[in-house]
């Protein structure tokens, strides 16, 4: 007995319900007694008569097995047997299965991949208490806000039950083995606990604490508890120098803990926000703000009473809460990547649509080949239900084998989806195949099997068994509803593809159009870091200016530097400080209506590093030095807008609120071409190039508040060759003034601009491969209709040949079959990618959603991959020789 | 007694539904319903009756339940469904249709022709 024949009897004695055999026996035994009764009654004895009732039943046994044969096996065994069945139909055809599951994997596990992500990033709830009812306030929904106007909105909403603030703030940690730039926030005491989130160790802050003078605590983040404590438990009371003072480690947040969570997101330490004397301020706008609404408070509520109080306040304060906006937590995080991962998803179901197309097409053939076993079960009495059921067993069989592989397929796909995403998405790091994408994948695959099993088992059950049996295997069926739902797959396989390549099509021309934009400067071959000196005696006044020209000078010295400058953050990867400022001999502008520029502040070189060009005037030179009248460089935009029609030059500007201190007056010596700001899309706005050396606050001699804040410069250097040597020459040469000088970012400007557009390079990369996956699998689908109808018709193409039809009348005839479907797929592609391209403009740059280039090429080139695809089986087709197809039966 | 006929190939499900169409019974029941109706003239196989009650149970023409008997033992009753009213219907009308046909055939005379 094989191990087989043992499992099944097994399964069959266990599957095959007790309660029928119990009722089974009782009816038969009920039917022989009576019987026996009877015949006792007409006088035979006891033994006798059930003898005689035994022998006229018949055989028990035999009759039994009829019975169970009458009701059919059960549902299990039939599922069995079908599996069984299915299995043996896929060993049978290697390559069926193989290229069936390849597809099926591709489809469902790409689908899976980008669902987690999907699910981590967007659906997911923020990792804080009832996360959904905290909002942020911010200026124009993205900019800061000043201190007064968060502790007057703080005071009189009703609506929210707290509001806390938090400040950028990136101290030098020292007082460890290296010095560090470490990023992190000052946050007002109650922030924490709005959050909800507790501590792993220690406490939070605790109120008081944010109050100037008792705000020399710390609370660090998992990771850098990790990375600069090696995970101390007793870390806690540890006093850590921060920008020269000394801070205790009161806490350490858990390691899933991260805020905030949208700007500044890299933040590893926390310390209390002492606001002091700037609660008054209502200039300077620094501040975030988070809030949490009151139980049955709407958010329609809550923005409509900010909205009353930012209006009073704007009276009461011209120009200081104006555009003053509301925005969920969550939508403020996942806002900006909402539209393209949803975009994402769109194009992956369309992988897994034509994925199912693709499959339905591949059973649809091999059921035409199992027309005659189909035909041969029916005549031995298998209904149509039992026959659609075992084609769907199959399919199901087959879907599962290509979600598992799926599966292995999603992980490394998510895995490598991390790795290429762009930093700038949320909650990327905590995507995984977790039980929600595996319940996603079960039920696509299920979807999936059914959607492309359905068709091929309602078409292959519906077999004429007659004329299927007389016609020898050949098949007569296949005849116009066969073929018009292959052609429909085939059309919209094509249809879906052309859409998927049209947005990738658009993606990639959006890409050459941000390649082609030009930043202003060079940003080849150029490298920056920045050089930190707070807490170090570099930072004193009166040495900072003199380390500074130290510094550049020993970089330009080094080897392979062809240039070098500093800037206080440099573009597209630092701050955007922006700032009001007035003109010589123009009245007053009304509050809320002052020219504003961002503002930089450059050394000498800077431009020269960057190839920044100077349209007109001169740089910033060591002869504008601290004695020196103050000069100005503004951009080409801010002489546009402020200056228009006019030589802006010798002009005389004033960015401090108090304009009678006549050595805050700034003279514009030159105008520098326009160069990207913080976003490689956006125009450049009003900016203007203080010299940095002769700036107070930059040179930490000023005393003010600003000045706190510009404790580091950037390098920049233009190297001919390698930067990477070059930077790290660059660091020793900082560091040979002083080890404690905290370097951090360094990074090239080619790396900047890079991740610049690292968002555009993650969706065309993704939407290509889908498309490539799409194209090729609507390729086969072509290639496999236009074989496959060729073989079929190798008999009519034999008698046509032999009545004189040329070969190139055969080519033509099994062509146009193809080509009319290729058509039709094209204009219901090109038709449904104009109404869905438009789904996807917010990810478009330099490119229309109706690209009519895009269109075209897309449709040529697909159209010829389709003709090459027909072209090989037709050929084929073509060289029949007559004789041979006449006699192909 | 006459000599007991040979029951034709797929009668057994006719009568068996129009034995139970009567009223509900039990299998040994329907035996003796068949019989009794038939005069003795038909030959059932007693054993080749349940596969069929299976069968046609299987199908939804009847449905069972067990009662009691005439003698107080639990037996398992047979009963027509509306659906199993339907097929006796239309097997009747076969079978009318059929033996007319056949029987006309049969009588046919070298005269009709």
């Amino acid at each position: 007995m094989s191990v087989w024949t043992r499992f099944r009897s097994w399964t069959a004695a266990t599957l095959r319900s007790s309660r029928m055999e119990r009722e089974m026996d009782e009816e038969m035994r009920f039917h022989i007694e009576a019987h026996a009764a009877d015949l006792v009654k007409r006088g035979l004895t006891h033994q006798e008569a059930l003898r005689q009732a035994r022998l006229e039943f018949g055989g028990i046994e035999t009759a039994k097995g009829d019975c169970r044969e009458a009701v059919g096996v059960s549902f299990l065994e039939t599922l069995l047997q079908d599996v069984r069945h299915g299995i043996r139909a896929m060993i049978r055809t290697p390559a069926f299965t193989a290229v069936a599951i390849i597809v099926l994997a591709l489809g469902i596990g790409a689908n899976t991949a980008i669902f987690s992500v999907v699910d981590a990033v967007l659906l997911r709830p923020l990792a804080y208490r009832d996360s959904g009812r905290l909002v942020t306030i911010l200026m124009d929904g993205n900019g800061p806000v000043s201190p007064a106007n968060y502790i007057d909105w703080r005071d009189q909403s009703k609506s929210l039950t707290s509001m806390g603030a938090a400040d950028y703030w990136s101290p030098n940690l020292t007082g460890v083995d290296s010095p560090e730039h470490v990023a992190g926030l000052k946050v007002t005491q109650n922030l924490f606990p709005m959050l909800g989130i507790e501590p792993m160790l220690g406490r939070l802050f605790v109120e008081g604490e944010d109050k100037d003078g008792a705000d020399r605590e710390a609370i660090l983040s998992y990771r850098l508890w990790q990375r600069r404590f090696s995970s101390d438990p007793n870390v806690l009371g540890r006093p850590i120098v921060l920008d020269g003072n000394a801070y205790l480690v009161v806490g350490v947040m858990p390691q899933a803990f991260h805020f905030p969570p949208f700007w500044a997101t890299k933040s590893e330490l926390w310390v209390p926000n002492a606001l002091g004397a700037r609660i008054h301020n209502r200039g300077g706008n620094s501040l975030r703000i988070f809030a949490r609404m009151k139980d049955g408070v709407s958010l329609k509520q809550a923005r409509a009473e900010i909205a009353s109080i930012t209006g009073r306040l704007e009276q009461q304060y011209p120009g200081t809460n104006r555009d003053v906006v509301v925005t969920p937590l969550k939508e403020k995080v996942v806002g900006p990547i909402e539209t393209p991962l949803l975009v994402l998803l769109g194009a992956v179901a369309f992988v897994l649509l034509i994925t199912c197309a693709n499959v339905a097409h591949m059973l649809l053939a091999r059921a035409a080949t199992r027309q005659k076993e189909v035909a041969v079960r029916a005549a031995l009495g298998a209904r149509r239900g039992r026959i659609i059921r075992q084609f769907l067993t199959e399919s199901i069989l087959l879907g599962a084998l290509g979600g598992a592989a799926g599966l292995l397929l999603a992980v490394v796909a998510t895995r490598a989806l991390i790795a290429l995403s762009p930093e700038n998405i949320p909650r990327v790091q905590t995507v995984s195949i977790d039980l929600r994408a595996a319940l996603f994948l079960f039920s696509a695959t299920i979807l999936t099997s059914v959607g492309f099993g359905l068709a091929p088992a309602l078409q292959a059950s519906a077999v004429n068994v007659n004329d299927t049996l007389k016609e020898g295997g050949r098949g007569s069926c296949d005849g116009l509803r066969r073929n018009r739902l292959r052609s429909l797959l085939v059309v919209s396989e094509f249809a879906l593809a052309l859409m998927l390549l049209v947005g990738a099509g658009l993606m990639i021309r959006t890409f050459a159009a941000l390649e082609a934009v030009d930043p202003g400067f060079n940003p080849h071959n150029v490298v920056s870091m920045i050089v930190s000196v707070a807490g170090s005696k570099e930072a004193e006044a009166g040495h900072r200016a003199i380390f500074y020209r130290q510094l550049i000078e020993r970089v330009r010295s080094l080897p392979g530097v062809q240039a070098a400058g500093g800037i206080n953050h440099l573009p597209l990867a630092g701050d955007l400080w922006g700032w009001r400022f007035a003109i010589e001999g123009r009245p007053k502008p009304r509050p809320g209506e002052s020219p504003h520029a961002v503002y930089r502040m450059v050394t000498p070189g800077y431009f020269d590093a960057l190839r920044l060009p100077l349209v007109r005037g001169r740089d910033v030179t060591e002869a504008d030095n601290e004695t020196a009248p103050g000069v100005v460089i503004i951009n080409q935009r801010a002489a546009g807008e402020y200056w228009p029609g006019e030589d802006p030059i010798g002009r005389r500007i004033c960015l401090d609120d108090d304009t009678t201190d006549p050595s805050s007056w700034v003279t514009i010596v030159g105008i520098a071409k326009n160069a990207k700001q913080d976003s490689w899309t956006d125009d450049a706005t009003p900016e203007v190039y203080l010299a940095a050396l002769q700036n107070r606050d930059f040179m930490g001699d000023s005393g003010s508040e600003t000045s706190e804040h510009m404790t580091y410069i950037t390098l920049v250097a233009r190297t001919a060759g390698d930067s990477a040597a070059v930077a790290s020459a660059m660091k020793e040469a900082a560091w040979s003034f002083d080890r404690n000088l905290a370097i951090s970012q360094v990074v090239t400007m080619d790396g900047v601009v890079a991740e610049a557009n690292a968002q555009p390079r993650f969706e065309m990369l993704l939407l290509t491969i889908f498309a490539a996956v799409a194209m090729v699998l609507a390729t086969v689908g072509i290639y496999g209709v236009i074989s496959y109808s060729a073989s079929r018709r190798t008999h009519e193409i034999g008698v046509r040949m032999s009545l004189g039809a040329s070969r190139s009348d055969v080519l033509l005839l099994v062509m146009r079959q193809g080509m009319w479907l290729v058509l039709a797929g094209s204009v219901t592609g090109i038709a449904g990618a104009l109404v869905l391209s438009r789904l996807m403009a917010k990810l478009l740059y330099g490119v229309q959603p109706t690209d009519p280039t895009t269109f075209s090429v897309v449709a040529l080139a697909l159209g010829a991959v389709a003709f090459v695809a027909g072209y090989v089986p037709a050929r084929r087709a073509m060289r029949i020789d007559p004789m041979a197809a006449l006699r192909y039966e | 007694m006459e000599k007991q006929l040979d029951l034709l190939q797929g009668t057994l499900d006719m009568l068996i539904l129009k034995a139970i169409s009567l009223s509900p019974l039990h299998g040994y029941g329907i035996l003796l319903r068949i019989q009794q109706i038939s005069k003795e003239r038909l030959e059932i196989q007693q054993g080749s009756l349940y596969p069929a009650l299976y069968r046609l149970e299987h199908h939804g023409w009847i449905s069972s339940e067990w009662g009691e008997s005439e003698n107080n033992r639990r037996a398992r009753y047979y009963r027509l469904t509306a659906a199993g009213k339907r097929q006796l219907q239309s097997e009747t009308e076969r079978w009318n249709q059929m033996s007319a046909v056949i029987s006309g055939i049969l009588r046919a005379t070298p005269e009709e022709l």
